[in-house]
């Protein structure tokens, strides 16, 4: 509650809270109230947004409708880049954490277990995972959350490993706390800020990385995703510029949504940094 | 044999370069940029005899023959050709004085080499069309006889640079044909020699001053450019870095934008030979598909003049059934399936179909087919046919073809001028196999389709043939074993100071000896 | 150098070519597990085939082989440095990639190095402002460019720059055919270079500056910050001498990690710009099911990442001592 009170002082952050609550909503009810199929052909193709009233934003290479198209990419979008980012962090926190409160033979064998995904490039065994389990919204999702992992777990155990000999942790350690306590208790909240950041930064990454499978023709055939749309308007940038501009809109308006949000909730959650902000 | 031996004569007497009558006169010199995508996997065309090999090897090897745009044989290698009157034994006559870029003389040994050790050997394609050679032989070193086991009808249609070129036998005679170091230097007898390959960045071509036709070629090099994105590739051209963007380099959707800027010329001609059929894969092993009703459903629920004109910008031809209208015996008397949404509604309703969804596997060629397949599995849902869109790159569509694990898919092949070519192997019973998406996947058979394709193929005369084909085509429009899309055209987008760049039916991928760039 | 640090670096490097032979195996199930085989996708390319046809290729690339043999295969010729031959190409996987690496470099070089400074000095600005309109700017600025995917910047500078304005070349990597030499030659490179370095740089820049940003300002909260700001200490020099050191410490690991991945990256922009680099061959060899030459890029670009993250931690150290290198 307080956080929420904290948030929505913060102009910038309740900007970026009132754009991300109405993309959810956009998300959940929007399907229901718009219900021309995106991929129905309904009019002729590449006419320019506002020529026809109940098309406002024009149709497509094919005569579908622009604006339903991104009316349900919305869902898909959202739901790739939150969960592909949520499955990333629950492999990624508890890995790095591991790794850097304890040190020693776990640091070592958990990081040579992250240095296995990380060395190989990650754009590149994205593709391959889409390209073996056959581009869908869940190999898609898959192959981002474990791309996308092993910055959190690095990030994490950098944190742990800074924090580890500072004094209320050797402290707390003194005073015969277990070190389950002392990861969840003691040091992760001083981790949680650049978490949420990258966190932040993730969700936005994955929706970017999806519109880049697409581009490169893995995206999920059955859905109409932002990123599909852009994909499939790359070719005609120039005679349709709005097939490839809303959707993009779309996707920075999201982003920064996302990043606003994850910022505001930053402030919100750190307290020496609320603290100094009131000094 | 005595008209057919004069009309060869006749077409020997005129030079090449008057096959086209040109207003301007040819200019030597220059260079040419052209688009070749994607990057080919080699030169050695008789190893791979793929688009994009051809397109480059086309200038570097040649066949015996060429064939003008209504595939009528032209000389080339070989200066005249008669066939006796049982249409068996084909005798090939070979032009004096042409030499290999390596200054060794092409003799009829070279073609003996060719076809009967090197191409039986590689290319499968051919290979099917030599089980009707019995020998080959020459008697002397200008002179190559063909003796076949049965009348081919198809047999001179065989002879162009992809399907037959001409190999150095010195250089490849007792070697390893694919490991052979001469693959990464192609040496031939075309109007172009090879210089140098930058992998991944441009294939260069020059001139061969001891071309056998003289005074050609006209131009003194090519550059084939390799531009992996279909968007640079009309940059490249729109900013004059390229001169000539052959038929399927950019995007359909892009050809209107690029045919309109100044000085861009167009043409769909040079796809004769070839003349692609795209169709929609049916596999008819499975419920529904297995009811010819559902696949007359199909038919008559795609439409197809949207598709011709939203996606191929009304480019190509409705196709009518499985021969194409310029290939050789196509049947004009069939009947159409129009776009009809409410007969294919009828004849869902007729079967019972209950509404058991069916896979949908674009071909991952590019943006136009996978905005094909959208509209058809929208087509297919507004009869209420109800499409699972299954996605893959080309090796998984590939593999799911030849595994027949598709229910519906997309396709498109060439026919080579001739239903014995490139249709039968579509329909043939004899031709399910697991293991290859070129052969009948589709998993039709039907034994009074077989005999009328193995007649029609060794029939003699023509006439004969014709009147085979007209049956086959009518049992297989009403059959619908596959269902036909367009007859596509892939028009070549070029620079209108490039003048006489495509004079044969097989377009870019011939030579472009007789091309010339107006200063 | 002390001792102690050769022999973590030492021990580093061990542990990375351990690292790196996993990945070896991992690599070549992985790629193997995926549809369809190399002689399919050739033959496909031939334009037609037999039963014939497909065993000759999968002879000759020894893909006829038990699986468990072909890896002893594999793994025993890289031992030796031996890639393997491309099965498209027919050449050596080694020199191919060689060929194709120096574009890479210089593509990813120029827009990492590019970023990276770009990236913390416009985050030290807006830092340094903090909640001024310059900072509002530039976190704007910042965040625009990181919510525009890759490739469509890619197209629109394109766009604007080459086709609207004419000022640089829109693909390639030098002029075909014009054999320029010495100092024509790389004004002509650096011309081509301009465009996809900035796509690709421009997006990590806006993350190195949303990083820096982020972690100085938090830095400058840090107790040992005020004390030497208490201490009466000028500003600049808290700034540079503790604040920026410490803050660096976030960007230095992302940009490490980065580093190698911008290879992975650099597949977009090397397909948009038609730059020859490994980015490219990577892509087409995985469509191609290239297994050699796939396995070859994936190899090289790994090994990369393995030196990469030896010098994160090296600079890890340097710029924060308190962390100590032998644990």
């Amino acid at each position: 509650m307080s956080i929420l009170k904290k948030l929505s002082s913060n102009k910038v952050a309740l900007f970026g809270l009132i754009v991300l609550a109405l993309l959810i909503l956009v998300a959940i009810f929007g399907p229901y109230l718009y219900e021309t199929s995106p991929w129905r052909m309904v009019n002729r193709p590449f006419m320019p947004p506002l020529e026809n009233g109940s098309l406002m934003l024009g149709t497509d290479t094919m005569g579908r409708d622009v604006l339903a198209g991104l009316v349900y990419g919305t869902r898909i979008s959202l739901l790739v880049g939150l969960i592909s980012t949520m499955i990333a962090l629950l492999i990624g926190i508890p890995l790095g954490a591991s790794a850097g409160y304890f040190g020693g033979w776990i640091d070592e064998a958990l990081m040579r277990f992250t240095e296995i995904f990380q060395t190989v490039p990650s754009f590149a065994l994205a593709i391959v995972i889409v390209a073996i389990f056959e581009p869908s919204v869940y190999s898609i999702t898959l192959a981002i959350a474990l791309v996308s992992w092993p910055p959190v777990a690095r990030l994490v155990r950098g944190e742990f490993m800074a924090l580890r000999n500072q004094e209320y942790v050797l402290a707390a350690r003194l005073n015969g706390q277990s070190d389950h306590n002392i990861i969840l208790k003691e040091i992760l909240p001083n981790t949680l800020s650049p978490i949420i950041v990258m966190a932040s930064l993730m969700v936005a990454t994955a929706i970017l990385l999806e519109s880049s499978l697409s581009f490169l023709g893995l995206g999920d055939p059955e859905i109409m995703s932002w990123g599909y749309m852009i994909g499939a308007a790359r070719t005609v940038i120039r005679q349709a510029w709005w097939l490839s501009f809303f959707p993009g809109i779309a996707i920075a308006l999201t982003v920064l949504a996302l990043n606003l949000v994850g910022e505001g909730l930053n402030e919100a959650l750190n307290p020496k940094l609320s603290g100094s902000r009131e000094s | 044999m005595k008209k057919r031996l004069i009309q060869a004569v006749l077409a020997a007497a005129i030079p090449l370069a008057s096959i086209n009558v040109q207003a301007a006169d040819p200019v030597y010199g220059g260079t040419m940029d052209v688009v070749v995508q994607p990057e080919p996997p080699s030169l050695m065309i008789g190893l791979y005899s793929n688009a994009p090999t051809q397109q480059v090897a086309g200038n570097i090897y040649e066949g015996l023959l060429r064939y003008d745009k209504d595939l009528n044989p032209q000389p080339l290698l070989a200066t005249s050709w008669d066939t006796s009157e049982d249409g068996k034994t084909w005798t090939f006559h070979l032009k004096h004085g042409v030499t290999w870029h390596d200054g060794k003389p092409f003799t009829s040994a070279d073609v003996v080499f060719s076809v009967d050790k090197f191409l039986r050997q590689t290319n499968a394609r051919l290979r099917q069309s030599l089980q009707y050679v019995d020998s080959i032989t020459a008697p002397d070193d200008y002179t190559v006889v063909f003796q076949l086991k049965q009348p081919f009808g198809p047999f001179i249609g065989l002879f162009e640079t992809g399907t037959m070129p001409m190999i150095p036998k010195h250089i490849y005679e007792g070697t390893d044909y694919k490991t052979n170091p001469a693959n990464h230097h192609p040496i031939g007898t075309g109007p172009f020699k090879f210089a140098e390959w930058k992998k991944g960045s441009y294939i260069h071509a020059v001139k061969n001053e001891n071309y056998h036709v003289k005074g050609l070629p006209y131009l003194d090099d090519i550059y084939w450019h390799v531009i992996p994105d279909a968007a640079s590739r009309s940059v490249a051209y729109e900013t004059g870095k390229i001169d000539v963007l052959p038929g399927g380099s950019v995007e359909n959707f892009d050809i209107p934008r690029l045919t309109a800027l100044d000085n861009s010329c167009s043409t769909s001609d040079g796809w004769e030979y070839f003349s692609p059929h795209a169709w929609l894969w049916i596999n008819n092993r499975n419920y529904p598909m297995s009811d010819k009703r559902f696949r007359q459903a199909i038919m008559y629920a795609m439409d197809r003049d949207f598709a011709k004109n939203a996606l191929w910008n009304g480019y190509g031809k409705v196709a009518k059934g499985p021969v194409g209208s310029k290939t050789n015996f196509f049947n004009k008397d069939l009947p159409d399936y129009e776009y009809n949404p409410k007969k294919a509604k009828a004849l869902l309703k007729e079967m019972g179909y209950d509404g058991t969804p069916v896979r949908l596997l674009p071909m991952p060629y590019g943006e136009t087919w996978q905005r094909w397949a959208e509209a058809i599995r929208q087509n297919l849902a507004e009869v209420g046919i109800k499409t699972d869109m299954v996605s893959s790159d080309v090796a998984g569509w590939n593999q799911k073809i030849s595994d027949w694990d598709f229910d519906l898919s997309f396709t498109y092949l060439y026919q080579y001028g001739d239903p014995a070519l490139g249709v039968s192997r579509t329909y043939v019973s004899s031709n399910i196999a697991k293991g290859s998406p070129w052969n009948n996947a589709e998993g039709y058979s039907d034994p009074e389709v077989d005999k009328l394709f193995a007649e029609a193929a060794t029939a003699y005369p023509d006439s004969k043939r014709q009147e085979l084909y007209n049956e086959v085509q009518a049992k297989l429009v009403e059959d619908v074993p596959v269902a036909w899309l367009l007859e596509l055209e892939f028009p070549t987008i070029y620079n209108c100071n490039v003048h006489n760049l495509i004079d044969s039916a097989i377009g870019v991928n011939d030579a472009f000896g007789t091309a010339w760039i107006e200063k | 150098m002390s001792i102690q640090t050769l022999f973590y670096i030492g021990g580093r490097l061990i542990k990375g070519l351990l690292v790196l032979f996993v990945i070896a195996i991992f690599n070549f199930f992985l790629i193997r597990a995926a549809p369809g085989d190399p002689a399919k996708v050739m033959a496909g390319e031939a334009g037609a085939t037999d039963e014939l046809f497909l065993q000759q290729l999968r002879e000759q690339f020894g893909l006829d082989q038990p699986l468990y043999y072909q890896l002893w295969v594999y793994i025993s010729n890289l031992v030796q440095f031996d890639m393997g031959e491309t099965y498209r190409q027919q050449m050596p996987v080694f020199d191919l990639i060689m060929d194709r690496l120096p574009a890479t470099l210089l593509l990813t070089g120029t827009a990492f190095v590019l970023s990276l400074v770009l990236g913390v000095l416009v985050g030290v600005i807006a830092a340094s402002n903090h909640r001024k309109w310059i900072d509002s700017a530039i976190s704007v600025a910042a965040l625009v460019f990181y919510a525009t995917p890759l490739f469509w910047l890619a197209l629109m500078a394109v766009l604007l720059f080459s086709v609207f304005l004419g000022w640089l070349p829109a693909f390639g990597m030098e002029t075909v055919g014009a054999n320029f030499t010495g100092w024509d030659r790389f004004v002509d490179i650096a011309e081509h270079l301009v465009l996809p370095a900035m796509t690709l740089g421009l997006f990590f820049t806006a993350v190195y500056a949303r990083m820096a940003r982020t972690s100085m300002i938090e830095t400058s909260r840090a107790d040992f910050v005020k004390t030497a700001k208490a201490k009466g200490m000028k500003p600049s020099r808290v700034t540079f001498r503790h604040t920026l050191r410490n803050a660096l410490l976030p960007v230095v690991t992302l940009a490490g990690l980065q580093a190698g991945q911008m290879i992975g990256g650099a597949v977009l922009t090397e397909t948009v710009f038609a730059w020859p680099g490994i980015g490219r061959l990577m892509f087409e060899a995985l469509f191609q099911r290239d297994y050699n030459l796939l396995l070859g890029v994936f190899f090289i670009s790994s090994a990369m990442v393995v030196l990469f993250n030896l010098a994160t931690d090296l600079i890890y150290c340097i710029v924060d001592p308190r962390i100590e290198l032998a644990k």
